[in-house]
């Protein structure tokens, strides 16, 4: 059966999703390819080392994930139980009491199974070098087709791969102009305001300017971690 | 609502092995080694009947078009075929994996096997020849961390069915995630705690003062600790020494 769903790919017939539409057909034709119920796709935000999610598309019923909030979907998404590509998936089950490993405690396990959520699987799913997690879950348990998962993600990557308009920005709010961001990258190779001025041929002031500025709109207190916060961000 | 769980407090006892399975270890201990990994990215060749591999590494930020290669079917050397790979299409294929997931392929013979075979797949994408006179299958591949590379299979004679595509990919994904988390042990300096904490601090924005006044020291250990760091790492000066820790995961 599984080989039958993999030959009649679910994505267009050249592989790819153009439009927002396209993205919710496509993760309801996967959802039921592997006969769950619902599904969530969200990224990770990193803000003042607190974990958050984005939800990028969900077809949980209205209000059940402001209900359930984000924190408990940024729990799952970075259980131990989140498969990567390549990692095997192992399910939640909401319905009895959760293991240690499931970054879920019982109450929050309660509030799941209550919203229809008794089984749930969380994939990584990478779009090029964006991660992002997929929820999928079921109302009954072992009701998901476990053997259909790994090709259900790989197709969740390649598909998610040709629409990044689609999924937000790469990095989170990266404030900085193109050459803020070659100077700070010069600075993390250990390079003296002298040497950047020499490398991009401009005056040991305007890099100094490039580099305040920088330090402006990153909210920091010094080079530094102007440094740090750009290279924990990914935007050098 | 409840607390949010730390994911990054590993108190749990169930770690993830990069190959599929899940074993109980030790915290941050590097699971195989790089003739474990290469044996590993053999038996993905011999599965796909490809006669060669190549895993390369993308760089980050501004060096994001630099495709290093990391090791092939030759290790310890560095075969001929990797090399004329990164000098002709790395720029490309670096760009590629930076942006997206999907497989990609090339032949200068199409009538090969491998063109037969992965001409009839949808997932993959055909390019221009990358590599005089073979054929080649290329996965773009991902890490936690963020590390972002290719792993290439060469040969005329690959097979591969569109379900075994998704797999190969999920076994190459696995690889990489296990070849980014080996530490460069014997490479890599071990720095001490207090030079950590020291690092951590500068990072986060703490001048010299900062750090002898949070950790009871005096400036000038201060200043000495930051000092080793700077030669244990081997870097220039300080700033690259905070970039350097950060890149290599010794802190966070």
């Amino acid at each position: 059966m599984i080989a039958s769903i993999a030959e009649d790919s679910l994505t267009r017939p050249d592989g790819r999703l153009a439009s927002r539409g396209d993205l919710t057909r496509f993760l309801m034709e996967l959802t039921a390819s592997v006969q769950a119920d619902a599904y969530a796709l969200m990224a990770m935000v990193h803000e003042d080392e607190r974990h958050e999610v984005r939800i990028i598309a969900s077809n949980w019923i209205y209000d059940a994930i402001e209900l359930a909030g984000r924190p408990l979907l940024a729990g799952l998404a970075a259980s131990h139980r989140a498969a990567p590509p390549g990692f095997r998936p192992r399910p939640i089950v909401t319905a009895e009491a959760p293991e240690p490993d499931a970054g879920i405690d019982g109450e929050e396990a309660k509030l799941l199974a209550v919203l229809g959520h008794r089984e749930i699987y969380v994939l990584g799913i990478q779009a090029g070098r964006q991660r992002l997690h997929l929820l999928l879950s079921a109302n009954e348990p072992g009701c998901i087709l476990q053997a259909g998962l790994t090709r259900a993600q790989m197709e969740a990557c390649y598909a998610l791969s040709a629409v990044p308009q689609l999924l937000g920005p790469t990095v989170a709010n990266d404030p900085l102009s193109d050459r803020e961001r070659e100077c700070l990258h010069w600075v993390s190779e250990g390079k003296t305001t002298d040497e950047v001025a020499v490398i991009l041929g401009v005056s040991a002031n305007t890099v100094n300017s490039y580099v305040t500025h920088a330090i402006q709109k990153l909210g920091a207190s010094n080079r530094a971690m102007a440094m740090a916060t750009a290279i924990r961000s990914g935007m050098i | 609502m409840t607390s949010l769980p730390e994911p990054e407090q590993d108190s749990k006892p169930w770690r993830r092995s990069p190959f599929g399975s899940v074993a109980a270890g030790a915290e941050g201990a590097p699971t195989i080694t790089l003739q474990d990994a290469v044996r590993r990215c053999r038996w993905i060749a011999v599965d796909l009947a490809a006669d060669g591999f190549s895993l390369l590494y993308a760089g980050s930020g501004l060096d994001s078009a630099r495709l290093a290669p990391c090791f092939d079917a030759d290790y310890p050397a560095i075969s001929a075929a990797t090399r004329r790979l990164a000098d002709g299409a790395r720029e490309e294929l670096a760009r590629h994996a930076a942006r997206s997931s999907v497989p990609r392929w090339w032949t200068s013979d199409p009538q090969c096997h491998t063109a037969i075979t992965l001409a009839g797949i949808v997932h993959v994408e055909a390019t221009a020849p990358q590599t005089p006179g073979r054929s080649a299958l290329a996965f773009p591949v991902h890490a936690d961390r963020g590390q972002c590379g290719v792993v290439v299979f060469f040969g005329d004679a690959m097979q591969v069915t569109p379900d075994d595509l998704y797999d190969f990919h999920g076994r190459c994904y696995a690889l990489f995630e296990a070849v980014a988390r080996i530490r460069p042990d014997s490479n890599l300096p071990m720095l001490t705690r207090r030079e950590q904490e020291c690092l951590k601090l500068t990072a986060n924005g703490c001048t010299s003062e900062d750090i002898a006044r949070l950790l009871k020291l005096s400036v000038h250990t201060t200043n000495q600790y930051l000092a080793n760091t700077t030669q244990k790492l081997n870097a220039v000066n300080r700033m690259h020494a905070v970039a350097k820790a950060l890149r290599l995961g010794i802190i966070d």
